[in-house]
């Protein structure tokens, strides 16, 4: 299946637009031939190593796009490591999957290319030999709730299928696409802006390190033409001030995912997209990349819950049911836990048998057992089929789109104070109206500043929090537990 | 309105805004150079200086923004 949908389409992409761009990287094009040659020369160095899982560094550069291939091609999987996190972390996510190979493009030390027609042989050879259905493709880390990330097993099926179902959304992509990369290597949305362009010959463009994402994300719509963006609504937050600026008729496919949208924006970006289908995406990392979408109706009234576009229908292959609190399947308009099953499901955490237990269950649905994933996430279904946001049951938010447990942020704020204070972390909304994370301590003002150093030497930059704040006493609720509605409402004032 | 007058301007909106001086206000100082400047706090930066130059940019003037060189020669062009 993954040859089916990924390798075989690939190969002809190659062998067909050649000479036409597959990347534009920091203000440079490089062909379909280049990323070729440099995929399988990165392929041959991994000939001899026997790990199956491989660790990227995560750099904006062509070799690091074709590392993945060389990697999927040659049998194993990529763990993607971000440079900019903080080095304790990364190490910990190599001693636990016990990584010995690690993937790092270096502009000064370059493997010589192969020879083209030679590279398209031996990607032909690769493909072929290798029995891609019992792979991994990825592991990708998100935070944990007890302060150790979490590794998320994807296989080269899911992948697979995660492609079959969103051709069947009948997206008709082309080799004359311009398609926009946005995301970090780490966050599983990149697989999809990578991915999709590239097994139709079109052209990804990603975001240089150190640019401010909206601003190079609207030049490049604009001077680049772009015609295809799956973006993090956070992002039209910040382009909001200058939605009447933006006019970008040759937009096709405006894609969003990882965060709740609100329809009034979305009403606004319509303007600025004028050609363009708009679709809301939704899924978790377990369930590959998206599983879900709700395409936008222009002009006619569209399916929202408190302002917040509906997340729509579940894709080809994939279930997603609301559960309510006796496990059973919730009726219509019955706001219950919303879990996921089908051919994109991951199959567990890596290494992690309690989590595993935890997080997924196995239960007889219309007749077949199946195997089910709680995501957290509040829904509710229509009648209509849509599939309504409405929350979280705990304490995950989401900051541009990453997942971010609130505990795990609290579990680190703790071990920087050497004093027992209490305190509490919250996602607040910022005047962009997207959610930073703060800390609120139970104490008076004390210099935070060591608070911060510790923070960010052990946390991605994302899960930092950005605001501190000193309340005493803190409200508590009935049942004696921190209210952090109303502690929220203290720091807001 | 002289540059050196501009530069202070800038200077405190940032201090104010990032929460540290650790940055020397140099015409080649970008983003990247300094602690905390992110796609938050820069909406923040931009918003904070058009208040305090009582002007507005357009997308595309802030897209061309490189460093504090071009950043002053912008509010310059806007005074």
């Amino acid at each position: 299946m993954f040859y089916k949908e990924v390798s075989k389409p690939l190969l002809e992409a190659i062998d067909k637009h050649g000479s036409r761009n597959a990347f534009f990287i920091n203000n440079e094009y490089y062909t379909y031939k280049q990323f070729a040659q440099r995929i399988v020369t990165i392929a041959k160095s991994l000939e001899n190593i026997a790990d199956t899982n491989i660790a990227l560094i995560t750099n904006d550069h062509l070799d690091t796009y074709a590392s993945i291939f060389a990697i999927w091609f040659s049998g194993k999987a990529y763990v993607p490591l971000n440079p900019e996190t903080p080095a304790e972390r990364n190490q910990s996510i190599i001693d636990q999957v016990g990584i010995k190979t690690i993937l790092n493009s270096d502009e000064t030390r370059y493997l010589l290319s192969e020879d083209f027609q030679a590279s398209l042989e031996l990607l032909e050879t690769y493909t072929l030999k290798s029995n891609f259905e019992t792979q991994l493709a990825y592991i990708f880390y998100t935070s944990g709730s007890t302060g150790i990330p979490k590794g998320v097993m994807i296989t080269k099926k899911n992948v697979a299928s995660f492609v079959e179902a969103f051709w069947a959304m009948r997206r008709d992509i082309n080799e004359n696409d311009r398609c926009l990369q946005m995301f970090e290597l780490t966050f599983d949305l990149s697989v999809m802006s990578y991915l999709i362009p590239l097994l139709k010959g079109a052209c990804v463009y990603t975001i240089p390190k150190g640019q401010v994402k909206y601003s190079y994300i609207s030049e490049l719509m604009d001077e680049k033409e772009l015609t295809i963006a799956l973006m993090v609504p956070s992002i039209l937050n910040y382009l909001r001030p200058y939605f009447s600026e933006i006019y970008c008729p040759q937009m096709r496919y405006s894609l969003f995912c990882g965060e709740a949208l609100h329809s009034d924006v979305v009403e606004e970006w319509s303007h600025c997209v004028p050609n363009a289908r708009i679709d809301n995406v939704y899924g978790p990392t377990e369930d590959t990349i998206f599983c879900t979408y709700y395409t936008y109706q222009r002009a006619i009234m569209n399916e929202t819950h408190n302002g917040i576009l509906s997340i729509g229908e579940p894709m080809m292959n994939n279930l997603a049911v609301v559960f309510n609190e006796n496990n059973e399947k919730a009726d219509n308009n019955e706001t219950g836990e919303l879990c996921l099953a089908g051919a994109q499901l991951t199959p567990g955490y890596f290494n992690n048998p309690l989590l595993n237990q935890e997080m997924f269950f196995t239960t007889n649905y219309e007749g077949v057992s199946t195997r089910f994933y709680r995501t957290g996430d509040l829904c509710l279904l229509r009648e209509n089929g849509n599939i309504n946001y409405i929350g979280r049951k705990d304490f995950q938010v989401k900051i541009q789109g990453f997942r971010v447990e609130l505990s795990e942020v609290e579990y680190y704020a703790k071990k920087a104070i050497k004093e027992k204070t209490v305190l509490a972390a919250l996602a607040i909304e910022n005047s962009a109206g997207n959610y930073e994370i703060a800390i609120v301590f139970e104490s008076m003002e004390f210099d935070i500043t060591g608070v911060k150093e510790y923070m960010k030497s052990k946390i991605p930059s994302y899960m930092v929090p950005t605001q501190y704040f000193f309340i005493k006493p803190f409200p508590l609720n009935n049942n004696g537990k921190i209210d952090r509605k109303m502690l929220k409402g203290m720091i807001l004032k | 309105m002289d540059k050196s007058e501009i530069l202070e301007k800038l200077r405190h909106i940032l201090v104010s805004v990032l929460k540290h001086e650790k940055f020397e206000m140099r015409d080649d100082l970008s983003a990247t150079d300094v602690d905390g400047w992110d796609s938050l706090t820069h909406m923040i930066i931009i918003t904070e200086i058009e208040k305090m130059f009582n002007c507005r940019f357009k997308l595309k003037e802030l897209n061309k923004l490189g460093n504090m060189g071009t950043l002053i020669e912008l509010i310059q062009s806007k005074l």
